[in-house]
This record gives structure tokens, C-alpha cells and sequence, in this order.
């Protein structure tokens, strides 16, 4: 339900950014689902980074700031898993070599521009930036399932279900920190 | 083709349309979750919702009947 419950209640309450669900086909190669994964990564790492900047408390920069460095050790998995199934002794200029970066590459989870998320949480209370938050680690957390399920390598199907967990983890930490500042 | 090509827009309900799908049907025959906390659950929630916060949903999908269809707030 779009708005709410304040939208249930008549009350006119500023939506976040439009978001959308990845998506991909059954012929989406596996280089394909990395690609994409590691994209998503990188424009949650941004988000996590400048949100961490952004928040006047202390213990949810200390939670941004390890999400962000979570984030890019999961762009790290997600190019060494590149390397081993394509081979290639080198990033050979993934992920863009892949698939094209397009916006310079300022996407986050929902295919959502990171500077427009950014421009949003700029106005906004630290519950409404942490429940943005867990709104993308959901669609993060589905999204590694549903590539775990893709794949046919063994080796893939086990960084994809790692990268769900990691994600999984994210969400409960997100959502107790929320039931504290509530 | 580029990223923003592996993206579609989540269809979602308004308000007034949950509203009056919910006038229409019965309890049984749809799954109503908040995914808020329990406090806010506690301060007020839509009649017959049922709590599940986010961070329990992956666990807790199997309280939702599949074939039902779910609104989630």
C-alpha cells in the first residue's frame, strides 16, 4: 500500500524516491547477475557512506559506516567471483565491460539515482532514512535469492546465498537499531 | 543494454483502493501485514493486520497463505 499507514489515516506524507524491482529474465547470463549484483552494491555503499556523514547520532553512523564497508566486501566477492568464472586473470573492466554503467553509474537498490535518495534523506529523520534502509536490504535480500536460484554453477549459487544472508543480516540489524529510536 | 534496463516499477495500491478492497472481502480471504514495529503496531494499525516486522519477514513468510492475495503496509 502506497503511503502507509498515515496515507490510510488521509494524512499527506512525502513518499520516497519511486523505486522499482530488479528484474531479470531466465536467459540473464550468470556474468550478467554479477554485473548487476556488483552495481547495486556499489550505489548501496555510496548511500550507506553519505548517510553516515549525514546523521547527527552516534550509533547510527557507527551502523551506516559498517554497512558501507560491508557493502564493498561484497563488491569485492562479487569481482573475484567474476574472475573464476570467466577466467579472466584481470577485472578485464567489469562491471562494465558487462553491462553498461548507464547514469554514470548512480543507481542504487530499486534502480532508484543515489543522488536523488541522498537529496531525499537530506530532508528527513534518521527513522525515515532507516526504514529507506531496510526497504532496500529487503529488495537487496530477495534479489541475491533469486540469483542464487539462476545460476547453475555450484560455486556461484554459494556466493549469491552468502551475499542473501549478509543482506538477511543487515535487515535484522537495521530493524532492531529502528525499534530502539522508535 | 545498461543497468537501468534490469529495473520495473513495483505496482502499488493507494490507499483508497486498499480501502475498498477490504470493504469487499472478507478477512480470510486476503493476508494483511504491517511490517512496522510493534510499538508502532501498538499505537495503531489497519483492522486484522497482522505484525510482522521487516527484519522477521524472510522467516515468517510460511504464517502467509500463498494463495491469498497480500497487502502490505
Amino acid at each position: 500500500m502506497e503511503g502507509g499507514i498515515n496515507a490510510w489515516k488521509g494524512l499527506m506524507a512525502e513518499g520516497v524516491p519511486k523505486s522499482g524491482m530488479a528484474y531479470f529474465s531466465p536467459a540473464t547470463r550468470p556474468e550478467e547477475l554479477m554485473a548487476l549484483a556488483w552495481y547495486l552494491e556499489e550505489g548501496s555503499q555510496k548511500f550507506y557512506s553519505e548517510v553516515a556523514q549525514m546523521v547527527e547520532d552516534r550509533e547510527g553512523k557507527d551502523l551506516f559506516q559498517g554497512l558501507a564497508a560491508e557493502e564493498e566486501r561484497h563488491k569485492a566477492s562479487l569481482l573475484q567471483l567474476y574472475r573464476e568464472f570467466s577466467g579472466a586473470t584481470s577485472d578485464q573492466g567489469f562491471p562494465g565491460s558487462v553491462i553498461s554503467p548507464g547514469r554514470e553509474g548512480d543507481v542504487m537498490e530499486g534502480g532508484m539515482s543515489v543522488r536523488d535518495v541522498l537529496k531525499w534523506a537530506k530532508r528527513k529523520e534518521l527513522i525515515d532514512i532507516l526504514e529507506l534502509s531496510l526497504s532496500l536490504e529487503t529488495h537487496s535480500y530477495d534479489l541475491h535469492l533469486k540469483m542464487g536460484r539462476q545460476v547453475k554453477d555450484q560455486r556461484s549459487e554459494e556466493v549469491f546465498q552468502v551475499l542473501a544472508k549478509a543482506e538477511k543480516e543487515h535487515l535484522k540489524r537495521l530493524s532492531s537499531f529502528l525499534e530502539k529510536r522508535v | 543494454m545498461d543497468i537501468l534496463n534490469y529495473f520495473k516499477p513495483i505496482s502499488t495500491w493507494s490507499a483508497e483502493k486498499v480501502r475498498g478492497f477490504l470493504e469487499e472481502k472478507n478477512l480470510r480471504d486476503y493476508n494483511l501485514v504491517d511490517v512496522r514495529t510493534l510499538k508502532e503496531y501498538e499505537q495503531g494499525h489497519l483492522p486484522g493486520a497482522q505484525l510482522i516486522p521487516v527484519g522477521e519477514v524472510a522467516d515468517r513468510l510460511s504464517e502467509l497463505d500463498p494463495n491469498k492475495p497480500t497487502i502490505v503496509y
